[in-house]
């Protein structure tokens, strides 16, 4: 073979050798950064509850009673103030009732709905014109359906 | 016939600090609810700004509409 023409097949063995050649396989991508930490969710209230009830004779701007007493008289309103925690909206009922000789008679009942947006203090009220018997009562709360308190009182 | 007294006449109410939801009912006014719910008709501006959102006219309020009742200022 001729010095030139085996010079074209040396060319040629080398070309078709570089074509043949395969690439390195490209580097595995760098791992996904690890996600940055989530702050743990902030703990929320699940809805409206009930953490105090107190009776009274009257109440101030903030809702709770001057004077937080069970034992009223004949001529007085007779308030209770119901502290609440937690957010949305919640129905609230007070049932006030009247008991004698093992008997009980509804007094009045009384609805709110309230919104609230944190610790909140709802008051309820009853007042009988002609004053109020003697004897022991009773007021239940309500909050959603849910008795959620009882208070019992005298009127001496 | 019952022994237990009449409490026919018990009158009742409720306040709060936080807003109270009042659902209206036929034949109320604004100044009605501010007297049953303040206490004082003349209090009805604070309810109709309360509840601008949903009342162009304080004279035009329907059975059925929410309103909120923000604590007395």
């Amino acid at each position: 073979m001729q010095p030139r023409i085996r010079h074209l097949f040396l060319v040629a063995a080398v070309a078709l050798a570089a074509c043949g050649k395969k690439e390195p396989p490209a580097p595995p991508p760098p791992p996904a950064p690890a996600p940055a930490a989530v702050p743990a969710p902030v703990a929320v209230p699940a809805g409206v509850t009930l953490s105090a009830v107190s009776l009274g004779k009257s109440v101030g701007a903030d809702k709770k009673v001057s004077v937080a007493t069970e034992v009223f008289a004949k001529g007085d309103t007779i308030h209770a103030s119901i502290d609440t925690t937690g957010v949305g909206s919640a129905t609230v009922v007070a049932k006030w009732s009247y008991s004698k000789d093992g008997k009980t008679a509804a007094v009045k009942e009384e609805t709110a709905t309230i919104t609230p947006t944190g610790p909140a203090t709802t008051e309820f009220h009853i007042s009988k014109p002609d004053g109020w018997p003697l004897g022991d009562y009773k007021v239940e709360i309500l909050v959603n359906g849910t008795s959620a308190a009882t208070k019992s009182f005298k009127v001496q | 016939m019952s022994d237990m007294p009449d409490f026919s006449n018990v009158q009742s109410g409720s306040s709060s600090t936080a807003n109270k939801v009042y659902e209206v009912k036929a034949g109320d006014s604004l100044s009605k609810i501010a007297k049953r719910e303040y206490g004082d008709a003349n209090k009805w501006p604070q309810i109709f700004e309360a509840n601008k959102d949903i009342l162009k006219d304080p004279n035009k309020i329907f059975p059925g509409q929410k309103l909120k009742i923000p604590p007395l200022a």
